[in-house]
């Protein structure tokens, strides 16, 4: 009885065909290598940007205002590192790197993660600007790759994220709601922070898709970067309005006939610039990465020399309940 | 003999489920009581059995101080209540103008 299933395609035109047809692939099937290739970058670039985004979290443990939103943030830090760690592991079974290979990538600067974390948040307007619009932005390219993904251990593992990054977008909106109702001083805070983060949290969409955007080709995203960001801007942009903020767009203008919002021209260096780690914050927030890594070796080095299980901890006695 | 723990995955999206259980002098023969007793109409295709001895259960009361952590979760109940306000406002608003 063979311990590994394995499934096998003549071609990629065969293997094309099969996701087409809405196959799902599986980690132990022998997918071409391009395919294989492609989904594990994806992969790997979402669970760093976890990663990235869990430290900007944490670090505002301390600073964050009052015991509510203190123990939210909590919950959000746990919830990003824990999607960090669910994803490495299903980056790390396609066998292209090991998860330790990618977190020195990661921690040299030579593997990518999301825009927005190349930015520093400031203030706790800046926080809030982030929980509402950039998990948005975050948790709507997620569910357009949970919708139709045919890689079944990443679409197994996004359902989990998607319903906690429902969470964080919750909060969002429930933050920029309170901060909108608060006094002078504190809409000015959150309008600030508006004004710097609303491009980077457009931008986490990408330029427009090209037309031989093999992701799309092979079923790993579902909708197309554009569509995705207007779907975004369509939502945004009247309810940020509804609680009396100004969108920090000058050609922003109302298009009667299309009947959509337009930002107008969008300047995609700043984006360029941060996926070649050269955005405002890219070095400190790469190189507290990198001090954090180093500072926990001793925990690693520690989990190395734990004692394996005996069988008297292995042997459970206790049937599994039906 | 040993008990086998039975789990079954349908070709697409679903994940691995737990099945049931058997018992079976071997492997080799559990894997064909498996698909003989578990998989007769096509239930899945993909099928993993772990002996039960091999199962590690924990204790429930390991488990239950995350079944009270509300600040894990966040129902929007205020954002909710802003919107119906707004709602509610237009409906007015528009009763009035029709009037």
């Amino acid at each position: 009885m063979p311990s590994v299933m394995s499934r096998t395609w003549e071609s990629l035109e065969e293997f094309e065909a099969f996701l087409d047809d809405g196959g799902i692939v599986e980690v132990d099937d022998a997918m071409p290598d391009e395919y294989r290739q492609a989904v594990f970058a994806f992969i790997e670039m979402h669970a760093n940007s976890e990663l990235m985004g869990g430290l900007t979290e944490r670090d505002w443990i301390p600073k964050t205002p009052g015991l509510r939103h203190k123990m939210s943030v909590l919950a959000k830090t746990q919830d990003e590192i824990g999607h960090g760690h669910l994803l490495y592991m299903v980056a790390a079974d396609m066998g292209v790197k090991t998860r330790t290979e990618m977190l020195e990538d990661l921690f040299a600067g030579r593997s990518r993660f999301h825009n927005v974390f190349h930015y520093q948040a400031k203030t706790w307007g800046d926080q809030v600007a982030i929980a509402f619009l950039v998990d948005a932005a975050a948790l709507a390219s997620q569910q357009a790759v949970f919708k139709n993904c045919s890689y079944g251990p990443y679409r197994r593992i996004l359902k989990r994220i998607i319903s906690e990054e429902g969470f964080h977008m919750r909060l969002g909106e429930d933050r920029m709601m309170r901060i909108a109702q608060g006094t002078e001083k504190q809409r000015a805070l959150f309008q600030d922070s508006l004004d710097r983060w609303f491009w980077p949290a457009l931008q986490l969409f990408g330029p427009d898709s090209k037309p031989n955007d093999v992701l799309l080709k092979w079923h790993i995203k579902s909708e197309r970067n554009e569509v995705l960001r207007s779907r975004w801007v369509q939502k945004f942009v009247p309810m940020l309005h509804s609680y009396g903020f100004t969108i920090p767009a000058p050609d922003l203008r109302y298009d009667e006939e299309a009947k959509q919002w337009d930002v107008g021209p969008i300047d995609w260096e700043p984006l360029k610039a941060t996926l070649a780690q050269g955005g405002p914050d890219s070095a400190r927030r790469i190189g507290e990465a990198l001090d954090n890594w180093q500072r926990t070796a001793w925990v690693r080095s520690a989990l190395e020399s734990a004692p394996e299980s005996g069988p008297e901890k292995t042997g459970n006695p206790s049937p599994v309940p039906a | 003999m040993a008990i086998y723990e039975v789990f079954l995955k349908k070709d697409g999206r679903d994940e691995f489920r737990h099945a049931g259980a058997l018992d079976a002098a071997n492997d080799e023969l559990a894997f064909v009581m498996a698909r003989e007793s578990y998989a007769r109409r096509a239930e899945g295709d993909r099928l993993w059995l772990v002996e039960r001895s091999n199962v590690l259960v924990a204790d429930a009361e390991f488990v239950a101080p995350n079944a009270d952590k509300p600040h894990r979760h966040h129902d929007g109940a205020a954002v909710a209540a802003r919107r119906k306000s707004i709602r509610e406002q237009a409906d007015i608003a528009d009763d009035s103008e029709s009037q």
